[in-house]
């Protein structure tokens, strides 16, 4: 048989190529998407819209254990606890409410206890102007001194609203102040936060933070 | 027949009907290997499922639909993600109100930067859980620079918030004037009469201009067939808003519009512990967003000079 | 009326025909090519499959090679139909064969730029909503809609041009001028509508300031009237090495003169734009730091861009100089040219446009060997097009295919081998 001309040799090696290619990509041997991380669920707590606390309010809507409220379960009637106070004029909490951390501002004078608590019936809950009120009304005393959060509170402008935007449609539900708030230690308190985000394609080097050059 | 002896190709010889028979067979013989070559390059396309049906494929435009259509285009939805998914969808096609405007206000005195509205978000909406999709992304800011080059996006501290920062949640913006709408070469995002810019991800060919017009980096796209757990679906779908995507096609924060439309607050709003979210129709002088654009006094829109307007007023109060 | 068609056909028989004859080189080259195109074909195969996570985009830039091969061979596309300039406007009866291989290129690179679009979309089987009428093409308020529109209307009216020009050759006639000069004039003017239009794509994006800048529309203008004719230089080289077709070395420097205006006017714009950025500084320049400097500790695309710089400033050097006059010189200088403006076009206009991305968060960007391969294979079909066109329409511009001849080739299809080699 005579030498294969150049075409011949060229068209050989072509079918060669052409048929190794559909072996390729029937066995899949390049070109394989890399596998993407593992991104577990999020905890659900993440999702959740519980308050951090709960207000007297809801216990008692909900028929929970108000034995926290039971104060003359150890006071007696008719005694006014006595506050004591160390050197520094600041309250001195008692170890039977050792539970409770006071830091209602910064100054002394706002971290008395019965700025708020009725001495003479510790079932309430007393204002400066002498009004006495359920604990379910927590909320009015707060704005007895906090004016403009309260009335931004009214106004549906502090604190979560939840429900209906369309009052029409439904009803709105805001919270009381102390759903979120500890009477005790009113400054909303800090969290975890949830996980940051996955990028599609995480970046080598990590950001560098404000620092540095810009 | 002649052969030019100076051509350097060796010519074949030919027969009576003036094709060789090598040349035939050579050329056949080279087609026949490109034409498998061809075939088995097309091979990947069998993992190609549920991509679309026919139905899906001739849909018409959403503003083209009549009622009908509609009912049945929510049908052939509610089936796919029974498929899907084993669980049956509510799908409805909710329409503006009258008479509304959505408007949203956000308190940066108080985001804490937890992170909770980015997750109520992806569990109300059903976005893809890996690729993740987050419409919401939250920046840390540093107090007295508003400039977002500085911000950081992945801060992940034991306790937040830290001290010298604030927290500046970002997510479409719904802007008056929106970028997106302008530049979609198929109509398929356009901005509806309560405010909301919303996307019909059946008309959406994914071309990702939007996304680059974008201001506000708040347009996601499917980059692969999205995945969602079974076990946290949201079933109660709306058309425009959170019925699962496919592959290929652009999605965005749309207000909740299944919930938004029914007169309920979007998740993001619900879920804030430290109530920064404010939402309401501004067109109402008793909702809260009109209380605090009357009241508030320092408002920020994002990037303001581009002449977006956008319907997010960040402010401070304390 | 049946004679017409019927005359026709032939003619498209014989051009399809000559496509496939030709000796062992034409068959490697083409042969490579379709090995490039079938490798492209299940790299998009691919991505089809599993969508566009193959890519190396991201929501943060999600857009890549495929819209900056785009943007690049837009440009070939309009510049290709430059020598139309001076043949028609400026009577240069040098050049005027060369239009039709100027033409067929932008074909062949229309083709190129409508496949790149293509394979980008996340939907490309939603591609009829594009359609006027039966979609819903948002026109005149999405610069894509005008891009659909004029690139489409391009290629009808070059394929009508040379289509035309080279039937009237085939038959021997002299082209009615009333049916095609009109169309070379709208030619004309199309061409740098569809550069513009491609470059408002870009300037009209406020969110974008890198991109929002008057300067990009000059910029996209005089890069593409560089890069263009500078492969149109190489081309004709080439048809002049494997055919016998006859192209003057005064063609080839007239192009040479456009080339080296456009770097000229090319280099002076860079400078326009990097002073504009860097003097005034402010918080908008930042994709421009990242690109010429480095941000943040980021910097995959600095080397980019200066090795685009120095291949630029260097084939400006070479233009102006009379050594660019020598062929190898001047292809040397070509060769710069081309390399350099598809990098700046490419990763020193789109890929900075994203990064960092408008809520400032850094970002990086490589494409993948699955769009590499998408890449290359869309190349090589623009190639494999390019290479039938001219396999057609030499030998027709040559006499070699005429009507004349039509009687032998219906008589022994195999003498046509001998007749019409490729050397």
């Amino acid at each position: 048989m005579k030498s294969l001309s150049k075409t011949s040799l060229t068209l050989l090696v072509l079918m060669g190529v052409f048929t190794a290619l559909a072996v390729g990509f029937v066995l899949n041997l390049w070109g394989r998407p890399t596998p993407r991380l593992e991104i577990p669920l999020v905890d659900p707590a993440f999702i959740s819209t519980a308050t951090v606390r709960t207000s007297y309010a809801e216990l008692v809507a909900n028929k929970e254990d108000l034995s926290d409220f039971d104060c003359y379960g150890c006071h007696e009637k008719n005694k006014p606890p006595t506050l004591r106070f160390d050197a520094d004029h600041n309250l001195i909490i008692p170890q039977e409410h050792s539970d409770i951390v006071m830091k209602h501002g910064s100054h002394n004078r706002n971290n008395l206890c019965f700025n708020c608590h009725d001495e003479t019936n510790l079932e309430v809950l007393q204002t400066r102007d002498g009004r006495q009120l359920k604990f379910s009304e927590s909320t009015q005393l707060c704005g007895s001194c906090h004016g403009p959060n309260y009335r931004d509170w009214e106004a549906g402008a502090h604190g979560r609203t939840s429900g209906f935007w369309n009052r029409s449609m439904g009803p709105i539900t805001r919270k009381d102040c102390v759903s979120c708030h500890n009477p005790h230690a009113p400054k909303f308190p800090g969290r975890k936060p949830a996980p940051p985000p996955h990028p599609l394609r995480p970046l080598a080097k990590p950001t560098l933070t404000t620092e540095g050059e810009h | 027949m002649s052969q030019d002896p100076s051509h350097k190709e060796n010519i074949p010889a030919l027969d009576a009907d003036g094709l060789s028979r090598r040349s035939f067979l050579r050329t056949s013989a080279v087609f026949t290997t490109g034409l498998a070559a061809i075939a088995a390059g097309l091979a990947p396309l069998r993992n190609l499922k549920d991509f679309t049906s026919m139905e899906q494929f001739v849909q018409k435009y959403y503003k083209e639909l009549t009622p009908e259509d509609m009912e049945k285009v929510l049908k052939r939805i509610e089936n796919e993600v029974e498929k899907q998914y084993g669980i049956r969808p509510h799908v409805r096609d909710l329409k503006p109100m009258d008479g509304v405007e959505y408007v949203y206000c956000l308190n940066l005195s108080r985001c804490i930067g937890c992170r909770k509205c980015v997750h109520a978000c992806v569990a109300e909406n059903n976005q893809s859980r890996n690729p993740e999709i987050q419409y919401i992304r939250v920046l840390k800011m540093t107090n007295g620079s508003f400039d977002m080059e500085k911000a950081e996006h992945d801060y992940d501290p034991a306790m937040v918030p830290e001290k010298g920062h604030f927290y500046m949640p970002v997510q479409c913006q719904q802007c008056h004037n929106p970028p997106c709408v302008k530049v979609c070469p198929v109509h398929a995002t356009w901005q509806e009469t309560d405010g909301i810019t919303v996307i019909d991800y059946d008309w959406c060919i994914g071309c990702r201009y939007c996304e680059a017009a974008c201001p506000y980096w708040a347009r996601r796209f499917n980059f692969a067939k999205p995945s969602i757990p079974k076990e946290r679906l949201n079933p109660n779908m709306a058309y425009l808003g959170n019925r699962p995507r496919k592959q290929g096609v652009m999605e965005k924060c749309h207000f909740c519009i299944q919930r938004t439309r029914a007169g309920r607050y979007p998740a993001c709003v619900e879920v804030c512990p430290a109530g920064t979210r404010k939402f309401g129709n501004i067109l109402d002088p008793n909702s809260e967003v009109s209380y605090i654009l009357k009241n508030k006094r320092v408002f920020i829109q994002l990037k303001e000079e581009l002449g977006t307007s956008p319907r997010f007023f960040y402010y401070f109060d304390v | 009326m049946i004679t017409a068609i019927r005359n026709y056909f032939i003619f498209l028989l014989r051009c399809a025909r000559i496509a496939f004859v030709g000796d062992w080189r034409y068959y490697a080259w083409m042969g490579t090519l379709t090995v490039f195109c079938i490798l492209g074909l299940n790299a998009y195969a691919k991505q089809f499959a599993n969508g566009l996570v193959v890519t190396g985009m991201s929501d943060q830039v999600s857009w890549g090679v495929y819209i900056a091969n785009f943007t690049f061979l837009v440009g070939v596309a309009a510049a290709a139909v430059m020598m139309v300039i001076p043949v028609y406007i400026y009577d240069n009866e040098e050049l005027h064969d060369l239009v039709i291989f100027g033409e067929l290129l932008a074909v062949a690179a229309i083709l190129m730029c409508l496949a790149f679009v293509t394979v980008d979309l996340g939907r490309p089987d939603r591609f009829w909503h594009l359609i006027p009428g039966l979609g819903q093409l948002n026109f005149p308020a999405s610069m894509l809609s005008w891009d659909v529109i004029v690139l489409n209307g391009y290629l009808l009216l070059n394929v009508h041009i040379c289509g035309y020009l080279l039937y009237s050759r085939y038959h021997g006639r002299k082209p009615a001028r009333w049916f095609y000069i009109p169309f070379v004039f709208i030619a004309i003017f199309w061409a740098i509508s569809i550069h513009t239009v491609t470059a408002f794509l870009y300037v009209g994006l406020g969110g974008r300031p890198f991109w929002n800048s008057a300067i990009i529309g000059p910029r996209f203008l005089a890069s593409a009237f560089t890069a263009g004719p500078a492969l149109i230089i190489l081309a004709l080289q080439v048809i002049r090495r494997v055919t016998k077709y006859n192209i003057s070395d005064k063609a080839l420097l007239t192009l040479r003169s456009i080339v080296q205006v456009s770097m000229i006017i090319n280099v002076f714009l860079l400078v326009c734009e990097i002073f504009t950025e860097f003097y005034s500084g402010g918080l908008h320049v930042v994709s421009s730091k990242y690109l010429y400097l480095g941000f943040h500790g980021y910097h995959a695309l600095v080397p980019w861009i200066w090795t685009a710089i120095t291949f630029n400033l260097t084939a400006m050097v070479l233009l102006v100089l009379p050594v660019s006059r020598s062929l190898r010189w001047l292809n040397l200088t070509c060769m710069l040219c081309i390399t350099g403006i598809w990098i700046e076009k490419g990763m020193g206009l789109v890929i900075p446009g994203f990064i960092p991305t408008p809520l400032g968060e850094m970002a990086e960007y490589s494409p993948s060997l699955n769009e590499a391969l998408v890449c290359f294979g869309i190349w090589a079909f623009g190639l494999l097009c390019y290479t039938i066109f001219l396999r057609m329409a030499v030998p027709i511009l040559q006499g070699n295919i005429s009507k004349a001849n039509e009687g032998e080739f219906l008589r022994t299809a195999a003498q046509q081998e001998v007749r019409e080699p490729l050397s």
